[in-house]
């Protein structure tokens, strides 16, 4: 079983490079890998925003219920604080899109 | 991202899309404001009433965050809010092309108001004491190294302005066009239609729930984000604009 994951994980690592070794020089190696690192890391940059906006609204919905007076100004202040929040994971965003996108790029 | 997005229905040879469509907004604002205050009366009346309450919503805005010393500069800002607007509503118009979803305007945009609250600051309170600030209230061996870390907290700010704007857009963006593939011709649909009837069947319950989940949900959430990302600009801008003058009065009241 283990033998098989490591055989496996040897062949991953390994035939995307055969494959485009013998494809020709479009985009050298690093294709496969940036599309893979651009999915895991927008997940996780996505996972880590969502915890991060779910605390910053819970608190703003409990500061809204205990004082209704001050709805109007916590609201403007939690949605800046979110977009503050998500420009975060706005950057992985540009920065997976870079990945995939835009050729020429020869991360050599 | 030109693989699956497709092009606008109107191009000018040799000149990018952003810029065209960029034109077309300011078409739009000029004609629309020209003819808003070509006949300006006491008691508004159809747009230039429409217009009033728009740019009644800014100056409230700029009341509630700089005051009304920030009255000023309503031209600046409800420009960049109209613009933003407009542009990001735009992009959602299909055959049309948004400018906001192209880095070049929003880091023009961004580079406005970096200039602009820097300038406001500087001309509010003498370029000396505007950056006597950005070394802050510490001790004096400190100082050198608060002005830099200041340095590049501002020189981020455009930064953070540009890539906010143009990743929320270019995201939704992706994210129809892959909806859009996967229920056209090329997909879903086209399964239905293929004549199997697995294809008519499977296809067509998915095409139907594809077309449902984007007009029902995936389309409001898109002019959502629209109106949600031109207010934080603007409201950004404002924080940065008051951030700028509000400095002097602050020292004066503790000196």
């Amino acid at each position: 079983m283990r033998r098989s994951l490591i055989l496996g994980g040897v062949a991953v690592l390994v035939f995307p490079t055969a494959a485009l070794a013998a494809d020709g020089a479009s985009g050298g190696w690093i294709g496969p890998f940036a599309v893979i690192a651009a999915g895991i890391g927008m997940a996780i940059a996505a996972g880590l925003c969502g915890l991060g906006q779910g605390r910053a609204v819970a608190s703003a919905v409990d500061a809204m219920a205990r004082q209704p007076g001050a709805a109007a100004r916590i609201q403007t202040a939690m949605i800046i604080g979110l977009a503050l929040i998500e420009s975060l994971a706005i950057y992985t965003l540009v920065i997976a899109l870079i990945l995939l996108f835009v050729k020429g790029i020869q991360f050599s | 991202m030109e693989a699956i997005e497709h092009p606008p229905i109107f191009r000018l040879p040799g000149i990018p899309d952003h810029v065209t469509y960029t034109w077309l907004v300011m078409i739009i604002l000029a004609a629309v404001t020209f003819a808003a205050s070509r006949n300006l009366q006491l008691v508004p009346r159809g747009i230039q009433n429409f217009l009033e309450v728009v740019l009644a919503q800014f100056t409230q805005m700029i009341d509630d965050v700089t005051g009304h010393e920030g009255r000023r500069y309503l031209p600046l800002l409800a420009t960049l809010g109209l613009f933003i607007l407009t542009a990001n509503l735009m992009s959602l118009v299909p055959g049309l092309a948004g400018p906001t979803g192209n880095l070049n305007t929003t880091a023009a945009c961004a580079i406005v108001v970096f200039v602009a609250y820097h300038w406001i600051g500087a001309r509010k309170q003498g370029l000396v004491a505007y950056l006597k600030h950005f070394a802050g209230p510490v001790p004096l061996p400190l100082k050198p190294l608060m002005f830099v870390i200041e340095l590049i907290s501002h020189l981020a700010r455009p930064l953070s302005l540009t890539l906010r704007l143009f990743g929320n857009m270019v995201g939704g963006h992706i994210l129809l066009a892959v909806i859009f593939l996967l229920m056209g011709l090329d997909g879903l649909i086209g399964w239905a239609l293929s004549g199997s009837v697995v294809g008519a069947v499977v296809g067509g319950i998915g095409g139907a729930v594809t077309i449902v989940f984007t007009v029902g949900f995936l389309y409001p959430l898109k002019i959502l984000v629209a109106f949600l990302q031109a207010f934080i600009f603007v409201m950004l801008t404002m924080l940065y604009i008051s951030g700028a003058i509000e400095e002097a009065d602050h020292h004066a009241e503790h000196h």
